[in-house]
């Protein structure tokens, strides 16, 4: 599996729809989250359309609940079908997560028991959700604050026995690493090195709040130092992967995302050779690209 | 080993579970099933890690309420609000797998229970929201003009039927709620309540929410045809209101009005069976 390198991109937010219109600042892609546009039509379809024109995209999903234990929801699966049509994004992620059951639905990335069974249960998943899209997905690691008694393996070891299985990539989330890591008493370091070099296609970065003794997932602050950090160890085992920020409440001007996304870039630059950071054909699609 | 169903179940439980008895005030749901199936670490026990998922469910669908209705959440105050949002949260489990979708059926709680049910402007003002929400993202549809009437040969039009586009909604209140939204939407005090008897037409053009109260025989109009009457049903029944030499141009004119608009999707003309 060879992996295309995107640049850096930001996650595509309503609030600036207008500035990217306006200015059509220098990201190298935006990543959607998919749920926000499997509307009928209406202003969020208008503006998705009109940025797409500009920038190359990449879709990322919430509520695929990929590890649940209901049937697959074909509506679900239908609207995203219908929404990768309109995009032609380069690739499609969703979270190594369940969020519903007994069809009611949680609006949260719930964490999964790591055992045999339940990476049988996933992987299986994971296939026919690939066959139906006609493309490889992308798995992310959550951020979580329990771990089951029913768990067997570290969530590294299962994360890459799934993506083994389903033949899937990973989108390795460097944040939720470190605020896994922290409520869950690992070192993060061994979480990154236990990774497949070859499944990982994308980092995520964000921001995370302290609750006492536990660290919450709450994209609602910039990328802390120790983050940082993490990232350019990543950038040193994995290679040259496509990274974007994450920010989904206080959320500030365009620029100020912006500016973090260069620190993300000069990490990379000063981590990697430049041959590395080489960005692939700025006309690849899926069907030449990862599908 | 428990299934991995069973864990599922369980989880969901205290999730609602713990929905519940924060409603009544009391801080965990002690006992639940799921927590012998959490480990505790010295920093935190399984239940504190547990009450993390918990309190972030009630906050999330919390904030998709109020961002959905944020006129009536002014009108009622933070404290009733409160109320209304446990209690929907309790009755109404989220089964659409979008936040977006999540508070479809907040009027028909207001509608149905106490004391909700004996404020009529408080459902007033929520199906205003509603109607405005729907209309946001409603199905986009290639809009007519008035210069599509021209295309309408003269023997179609006692046959001619009308497609509205997906945004167009019809709110009867009974209350000046309408103007209460508007003075809360623009921060400004709300009038006292006062009888009304309006019907608003609610619709998107040019991807704005746009509304306008109508009058009764417009009113009519619209009711009908979205109905499924067709145009010389339509000239019929506008006799009610207005002389039978002045119904046809009345009722062109109220198409006019609607093409320009962009409230009109399509023309069915029965000869060909489908919309152009």
């Amino acid at each position: 599996m060879t992996r295309p390198f995107l640049g850096f991109g930001l996650g595509l937010r309503t609030e600036h729809y207008q500035t990217i219109l306006d200015n059509k600042p220098d990201v190298d892609w935006f990543e959607i989250l998919s749920e926000n546009y499997m509307v009928p039509g209406g202003k969020p379809l208008d503006f998705l359309d009109k940025i797409r024109a500009d920038y190359p995209m990449v879709m990322h999903g919430v509520s695929l609940s990929i590890g649940s234990t209901d049937p697959l929801d074909k509506t679900y699966l239908k609207q995203l079908r219908q929404l990768a049509t309109r995009v032609e994004p380069y690739w499609i992620s969703d979270h190594l997560c369940w969020t519903s059951v007994n069809q009611h639905n949680s609006h949260d990335l719930l964490p999964l028991p790591y055992n045999e069974a339940t990476i049988e249960h996933v992987a299986e998943r994971i296939c026919q959700v690939q066959d139906y899209l006609g493309r490889q997905l992308l798995i992310e690691n959550l951020s979580s604050y329990v771990t089951y008694n029913e768990s067997e393996m570290s969530e590294w070891e299962f994360l890459n026995e799934i993506a083994r299985r389903a033949d899937c990539w990973v989108l390795l989330d460097i944040n939720n690493i470190f605020v896994s890591a922290h409520n869950h008493h690992f070192e993060p370091i061994d979480y990154i090195k236990g990774i497949d070099i070859d499944r990982v296609m994308q980092f995520h970065l964000a921001g995370h709040s302290y609750n006492d003794s536990m660290i919450i997932d709450t994209h609602d602050h910039d990328v802390c130092d120790p983050v940082w950090d993490l990232y350019a160890k990543a950038l040193q085992h994995f290679g040259a992967v496509s990274t974007m920020i994450e920010r989904d409440d206080n959320i500030p001007e365009f620029n100020e995302l912006h500016d973090e996304l260069k620190t993300a870039e000069k990490i990379a630059i000063d981590t990697l050779p430049a041959k590395a950071l080489t960005l692939s054909q700025p006309n690849m699609r899926e069907s030449e690209g990862v599908a | 080993m428990t299934s991995l169903r069973e864990l599922q179940q369980s989880f969901m439980k205290h999730l609602h579970g713990e929905a519940s008895q924060h409603a009544e005030g009391s801080e965990h749901a002690e006992g639940s099933e799921i927590v012998q199936h959490i480990q505790s670490t010295p920093d935190a026990t399984a239940q504190r890690r547990l009450d993390i998922y918990a309190i972030g469910y009630r906050l999330r669908l919390k904030e998709a309420i109020t961002t959905d209705f944020e006129c009536l959440h002014g009108y009622i105050g933070d404290d009733l609000f409160d109320q209304l949002m446990d209690s929907y949260i309790n009755q109404y489990p989220s089964q659409h797998p979008s936040l977006r979708y999540f508070s479809q059926h907040l009027v028909e709680l207001l509608s149905t229970q106490k004391p909700f049910v004996d404020y009529p402007e408080i459902i007033e003002i929520a199906k205003i929201e509603h109607a405005f929400n729907h209309s946001f993202d409603a199905a986009d549809c290639t809009t007519l003009s008035t210069e599509d009437l021209s295309k309408i040969a003269a023997e179609s039009w006692p046959t001619l039927e009308v497609k509205f586009h997906d945004s167009v909604q019809l709110l009867h209140c009974k209350h000046n709620s309408f103007a209460i939204w508007k003075a809360i939407t623009d921060e400004n005090n709300p009038p006292d309540l006062e009888p009304d008897n309006t019907t608003w037409l609610i619709w998107r053009k040019d991807l704005i929410s746009r509304y306008r109260a109508l009058d009764d025989a417009e009113m009519y109009a619209l009711t009908r045809l979205a109905a499924g009457d067709n145009f010389s049903e339509l000239c019929e029944g506008l006799l009610d209101y207005f002389e039978e030499e002045k119904t046809p141009s009345q009722a062109v004119y109220y198409l006019q009005t609607w093409l320009n608009e962009m409230m009109v999707c399509g023309f069915l003309l029965s000869s060909k069976k489908q919309y152009f």
